[in-house]
């Protein structure tokens, strides 16, 4: 492997997530194998791989939402159970049962419940901030839609502004830009941008290596291994691109799109 | 429970007379319908949630299973505490809570396997619990009251008769001891026989027993005389008091952790995420779907008690999609289907018809010679009722039920048809062919439709004043022409704003 961000080079960054050994298997079969890595505060990251690199894998291992083999992962410097306030989590839309019988709103405010802790319900107060959520992400009018008559693009919105109401100073998110519209995209990008602005530090598992360099000013290559991770001009290369996708990936510069690689 | 009883018949007291409330509970009626109602209205709560979870059946191996843990708390009580409990004991209840968690563990540790699927573990789980209680309850406690029928479908027709008698006062139990004035004692020779000699010969040695010596509670005290005023008792069926707590519970778990069960059922990841503990909600769902079902077990056994789980959820599930309103209206379903299925049980199907009277006619029309008094199945009457609210729904719900969706479906299509029509007299209108293509009398043939169809089309254009005819020749009306525009702007364009 090439280019490993090992902590060395780095030490003078505030690292908002710092990854150390991570190991996570599925019946032995390595999903991510040794993982190093280091987030700096402030950055929009895209985690780029194709199919089965392990890129959910390594957002969920790092909430602790599966087991991990080995490794430390540290959010500011702290383990996550005890920063959970501080990272916001946006899921994949497909991990959820739309059908389920409640409003956007009632799942944007969902956003709220880490912080209310166990048995406290959410009040007025709350119920504004997830309607301040949802007007961010442009679905202020569709607060009272039962979720399963949103569109894909407007449940992605709807999951964005669920995080958006934890505020957080990391955000993870799983694939937010599959599959939806070109207006949704545009939201969502915005909004990522805002939260960039405002010193947020935000890390999306992407697909459309098109975009990627437009999107987003830091990436991580990830094929089970890491196989770069670093400013996106220094970062995003041919070289490092056809590294992590085998051969697949030889006319990235002729302007044809490659992305579309679907979920892992 | 007994406690529980106690301050509940106390609080009855100050609204009615004590022989009220006894005729009231002695009633079958009246107790299998309040035991009825309290299992349909924690089984649609859990079962709501069960339903969300995609995980409904657990509830049926749940109930059976709750067997093995009646059985072996049983088999403790009686090898070590030397006592058998009946069916409304703490340890039965623990018993049953352990076995509904078991079940669920073994079908997890199946699955973990990966080697088959979730419904097959379940269905590998819940038998070889079951089996094993069944076995045990022949082999090992044949003599107690827990047979086939039971199981099957509960007696709750008879749960007015078991209960536990609560005294208010005149509550002076007795104690007799041979010393006691009102002891009666006679003799008895105690060599008679052995020597077999008659008790009048002189080598006979006499003692002196005493008949009627021995505790008596205030009721036996009263009846055997030893009491001057007659103790006002309360009988109080056990297991109302049973399901009661039961649902109690479950609605307390409900009230305190709404918000955890909804998120752990709609997102569990982020619940896991958020640090609420998805797996301990999930068991401790379990427990609560193990004690109701331990609960129901006497009153309607353990195959039909899942229908209270699944129906009511089921049907309010298609006639709301707020979830709050979801719980409420199963519980209304739930109660319903109790109370009208004691009814049907009796003959009475809604108050409409009476069943007996039908087989009656039935007899007197064809000779069948049927029995003519319909007495049924309470527990499965109930079922039947639930179901039949079930179907209402799945007909009548107005967003997705059958007659409504009919409904839509038919509004699109009509609409789809004008739209179809209005285009093709937008697109032609004022073209050279429009002679030809708009010809109102043979319009019918452009579209291959039938004219009975297109006759009925433009009927329904021109009466919304969409469509006008002047000389055979069709053509849109200053509404039309908008209404045409407007249906390109908004449906044929290849905008995905969301909507």
């Amino acid at each position: 492997m090439s280019v490993r961000s090992g902590k060395a080079p780095h030490d003078d960054w505030a690292a908002a997530l710092e990854i150390d050994d991570l190991t996570v298997a599925y019946n032995s079969r390595p999903a991510i194998w040794d993982i190093d890595l280091r987030v700096p505060e402030g950055v929009l990251m895209a985690v780029i791989g194709p199919n089965g690199a392990g890129k959910s894998t390594l957002i969920k291992a790092a909430l602790k939402l599966i087991p991990r083999a080995a490794g430390t992962v540290r959010f500011y410097g702290q383990p996550y159970e005890q920063v959970r306030g501080l990272v916001g989590y946006v899921p994949q839309r497909g991990s959820v049962d739309w059908d389920f019988p409640t409003t956007a709103l009632d799942v944007v405010s969902m956003g709220l419940y880490g912080r209310l802790g166990w048995i406290r319900r959410p009040g007025q107060g709350d119920r504004e901030s997830a309607m301040h959520a949802l007007q961010q992400v442009g679905m202020q009018d569709f607060a009272d839609r039962q979720i399963s008559q949103l569109s894909g693009g407007q449940q992605q919105r709807t999951f964005l502004a669920r995080a958006l109401v934890q505020d957080a100073r990391i955000y993870l998110m799983d694939e937010p830009f599959a599959a939806v519209d070109a207006v949704t995209e545009r939201a969502i990008i915005t909004i990522l941008r805002e939260l960039r602005a405002r010193g947020k530090t935000v890390v999306v598992v992407h697909h459309d290596l098109q975009t990627a360099p437009e999107y987003f000013d830091w990436v991580t290559l990830l094929n089970v291994e890491i196989v770069a991770s670093g400013p996106i001009a220094a970062t995003f290369t041919p070289d490092n691109l056809r590294q992590t996708y085998g051969g697949r990936v030889a006319y990235l510069h002729e302007g044809q799109r490659i992305a579309g690689l679907e979920d892992e | 429970m007994f406690f529980v009883e106690e301050v509940v018949i106390q609080l009855l007291l100050n609204f009615v007379a004590r022989e009220e409330l006894n005729a009231f509970l002695r009633d079958p009626q009246h107790t299998a319908t309040i035991v009825g109602s309290l299992i349909a209205v924690s089984g649609a709560l859990l079962g709501t949630f069960l339903l969300l979870r995609g995980m409904s059946l657990t509830s049926d191996a749940i109930s059976h299973t709750v067997l093995l843990g009646i059985v072996v708390a049983f088999i403790l009580m009686g090898s070590v505490f030397g006592q058998h409990p009946d069916l409304s004991s703490v340890w039965l209840i623990v018993g049953a809570a352990a076995a509904g968690v078991a079940t669920v563990l073994l079908t997890e540790l199946i699955y973990r396997s990966g080697l088959v699927k979730q419904d097959a573990a379940l269905g590998l789980a819940f038998p070889l619990l079951f089996a094993i209680a069944v076995i045990l309850v022949s082999r090992v406690v044949s003599d107690v009251h827990l047979d086939e029928d039971a199981v099957m479908v509960g007696e709750i027709g008879v749960a007015w008769a078991n209960t536990n008698s609560h005294c208010l006062s005149g509550c002076e139990s007795v104690t007799i001891t041979p010393d006691d004035p009102r002891a009666e004692l006679t003799r008895q020779c105690t060599n008679c026989r052995d020597l077999g000699i008659s008790p009048r010969d002189d080598k006979a040695e006499f003692t002196e027993i005493c008949t009627n010596c021995g505790q008596y509670s205030p009721a036996q005290a009263w009846q055997a005389g030893f009491t001057e005023q007659e103790p006002a008792l309360v009988f109080w069926p056990k297991s109302i008091t049973v399901m009661a707590v039961m649902t109690l519970l479950t609605l307390l778990a409900i009230v305190l952790f709404y918000k955890e069960l909804k998120l752990s059922t709609f997102d569990p990841t982020l619940a896991a995420a958020l640090g609420f503990r998805p797996t301990l909600l999930h068991y401790g769902l379990m427990v609560l779907v193990s004690l109701v079902a331990v609960g129901a077990f006497d009153a309607v056994g353990s195959i039909l008690v899942v229908a209270f789980f699944i129906i009511p959820p089921a049907a309010a599930y298609l006639l709301t999609d707020r979830l709050p309103r979801m719980l409420v209206y199963s519980s209304l379903i739930g109660a319903a289907g109790a109370y009208t299925g004691y009814d049907l049980a009796r003959g009475n199907l809604l108050g409409i018809a009476n069943l007996s009277d039908i087989l009656a006619g039935l007899n007197d029309l064809f000779g069948l010679g049927l029995s003519e008094s319909w007495d049924s199945s309470i527990s499965a009457s109930m079922v039947l009722m639930t179901f039949f609210f079930f179907l209402v729904a799945w007909t009548f719900s107005p967003k997705y039920g059958l007659v409504s969706t009919m409904l839509r479906r038919r509004n699109q299509r009509r609409s789809f048809d004008h739209q179809v029509v209005l285009g093709h007299i937008h697109h032609h209108q004022g073209s050279a062919s429009a002679s030809e293509e708009l010809a109102a009398s043979t319009l019918y043939r452009h579209f291959r439709w039938t004219p009975a169809k297109m006759q009925r089309t433009l009927r329904q254009l021109r009466a919304r004043n969409l469509v006008q005819i002047e000389a055979n020749l069709v053509s849109l009306t200053e509404r039309g022409e908008t209404h045409a525009h407007q249906f390109r702007e908004t449906q044929l364009t290849n905008e995905s704003v969301g909507e």
